[in-house]
């Protein structure tokens, strides 16, 4: 610092100047892919759109049409249903797979391998997969578990997917089978900080294995399970191909998310209603931008970086 | 044996109780439970891929009847898919160039050169960090055409070099290098970016391999942007061919497990070469991403 201190003034904005330049070109491509589409998205909404090109400014016209429309209110609901759904299923389940793997001696390794292994495998792939566990033909895996119990008719499978009450638990189950083990690992991370002679000192007070999970363990990761908590949110409520791809939207709209609501006015069936898709793309965005707020409140007191 | 200490809430001195050492053996077993639903799903697609469609649509035993490759590689040739391999590939190694390259020299820039107002760029990066890539996809997809008409892989690579994510990854190290080593390089008359790429880069292979994995996987698993700016061209990768089979329909369905067989191959690769960098790191690309 003391050598810096002493250049001369223009040697400094030289550095300056260079160190800029250094960062232009990644600058650049955030602008372009990142920080730019943000602001063309509420610009694109606000117009009246013929393919790629922009007509003219029509107000709030895609916005009330869009959200006047059945199929926006459906996709609503679906994504606060996806979201309390993979709040029961996938927020207290990497929990528990860390506390399991925490108390494991040997073979930790293998353990927490097994579990992050479906993370690395490509969403597309992992979603076709499953399709052909939940489907009604034949070859569907789990009608046949289930007609080796006894519990099925053969003649008569049970039709997972176009099931209305379960298409989305279903899919939530299996974004939960996928990501799990990834959160799983950030638990088993904030568990290793807890020193063993807290739980030895809690053992020798007399203190019941449960009672130190619930005093100990589960207070010291409390901060963590919040930040999880919101990240969580934010990231199902932008859930999109895992239904276009297992269900299609359907039954009837039963699974349809807001994002696949979006991508179906820009690029379903060659519709191309760019303004349209761009109106549920703001909507969402104010959504999200409501729970990033909460987010970084919550965060505040954390270090310089995270 | 060695005994390795208890590191966990179950401490040794409980093992004594019975109802303890019942509730252990049920969390082993417990473990065991969930390595076998992570596996399975993967077993059972790889030995479907070996049915043929006959034995495929009827057969409800996991076991197929002969375990000859024909099937896979009737598939493989049908489809076509060993183009759309290369393509990713070609796909792939820009994207992670990119990667490295952009978010390197703006990491550098945040990390050590810090010029002045360099504040503002960090809190952007950070703040971008929770903006989905996806939400704009439409104006982003109009912006790409308007500037690359045909078909190419030129924005798919510089998409990569645009992640808030990388540049935190990369600016974090950086800042723990030690900064007379820098300084050093200055006094001897190395430009900013002669030492980026002599000094720091070579000091910092760890993150760099780390950055290239994620990279490298997102890439090859990254599959709408592709979609919108490939589909029906020569260059087609592995992701955007399964992404238009499954929506299409164009394929038995038995055709496409062994397409997704061959999609999850490199991956799994990947996955067991890398094992400990990806555990290790999962935390704090997990956080942040």
């Amino acid at each position: 610092m003391t050598v810096r201190a002493k250049r001369r003034p223009r040697a400094k904005v030289k550095a300056n100047v260079q160190a800029w330049l250094i960062m232009l070109p990644g600058l650049i491509l955030m602008a372009f892919f990142v920080w730019e589409p943000l602001f063309e998205s509420v610009r694109m909404s606000l117009y009246k759109t013929k393919n790629i090109a922009l007509l003219e400014w029509n107000n709030f016209d895609n916005f009330t049409k869009v959200v006047g429309r059945d199929e926006f209110r459906q996709a609503l609901g679906n994504t606060f249903a996806y979201t309390l759904w993979s709040l029961a299923i996938g927020f207290f389940l990497p929990i528990i797979l860390a506390l399991l793997i925490g108390e494991t001696r040997r073979s930790k390794g293998i353990f927490r391998t097994a579990v992050y292994l479906p993370n690395m495998l490509p969403g597309l792939a992992v979603v076709i997969l499953w399709s052909a566990f939940f489907s009604a033909e034949k070859y569907g895996v789990l009608n046949i578990l289930f007609r080796n119990f006894g519990l099925t008719d053969p003649d008569n499978p049970i039709r997972f997917l176009e099931n209305e009450h379960l298409v989305i638990p279903i899919i939530i189950a299996v974004a939960t089978w996928k990501g799990a083990g990834a959160t799983a690992l950030i638990y088993m991370a904030g568990l290793s900080g807890i020193s063993a002679e807290l739980y030895e000192a809690a053992a020798i007070d007399g203190a019941t294995v449960r009672q130190r999970i619930f005093h100990i363990t589960l207070p010291a990761i409390r901060k963590l399970m919040g930040t999880l908590l919101i990240l969580q949110i934010i990231s199902v409520f932008q859930i999109m191909y895992e239904p276009m791809v297992l269900t299609k939207g359907g039954p009837d709209g039963a699974s349809l998310s807001l994002m696949q609501l979006m991508w179906q006015y820009a690029f379903g069936g060659g519709s191309m209603q760019f303004g349209r898709a761009s109106a549920v793309a703001v909507i969402l965005t104010g959504i999200l931008l409501v729970m990033t707020i909460v987010y970084s409140i919550v965060n505040r007191r954390e270090s310089d970086w995270d | 044996m060695k005994k390795i200490p208890r590191t966990g809430v179950i401490r040794e001195y409980d093992m004594h109780s019975p109802s303890v050492r019942i509730g252990y053996g049920f969390l082993i077993f417990l473990c065991c439970l969930m390595v076998l639903v992570a596996v399975f799903p993967l077993v059972w697609v790889a030995l479907a891929g070996f049915k043929e469609l006959e034995e495929f649509n009827n057969s409800s035993s996991i076991l197929p009847s002969t375990f000859s490759m024909k099937a896979y590689t009737t598939t493989w040739s049908q489809v076509g898919i060993a183009k759309n391999y290369l393509n990713s590939l070609i796909s792939v190694s820009g994207s992670v160039i990119c990667a490295i390259l952009f978010n390197g020299m703006v990491g550098y820039g945040l990390g050590i050169l810090k010029p002045k107002g360099h504040k503002v760029v960090k809190r952007l990066v950070m703040l971008s960090l929770l903006i989905p890539s996806t939400i704009s996809i439409v104006p982003l997809f109009v912006n790409i055409t308007k500037l690359f008409p045909g078909p190419t892989f030129v924005p798919l690579w510089l998409s990569f070099g645009a992640n808030a994510m990388y540049i935190i990854l990369f600016a974090q190290f950086f800042e723990s290098l030690p900064k007379s080593i820098i300084e050093a390089s200055r006094i001897d008359g190395c430009s900013p970016l002669q030492t980026f790429f002599r000094i720091v880069l070579p000091l910092s292979k760890p993150i760099c391999v780390v950055v290239a994995i994620f990279a490298l996987n997102a890439a090859w698993s990254d599959f709408l942007l592709p979609y919108l700016l490939l589909r029906g061209t020569d260059l087609q990768t592995v992701m955007v061919r399964l992404f238009d089979f499954s929506t299409q329909q164009t394929i038995n369905e038995d055709d496409m497990m062994r397409s997704v067989v061959f999609a999850m191959i490199p991956p799994i690769i990947l996955f067991f070469i890398f094992q400990k960098q990806l555990t290790e790191n999962a935390v704090s690309v997990g956080i942040k991403g």
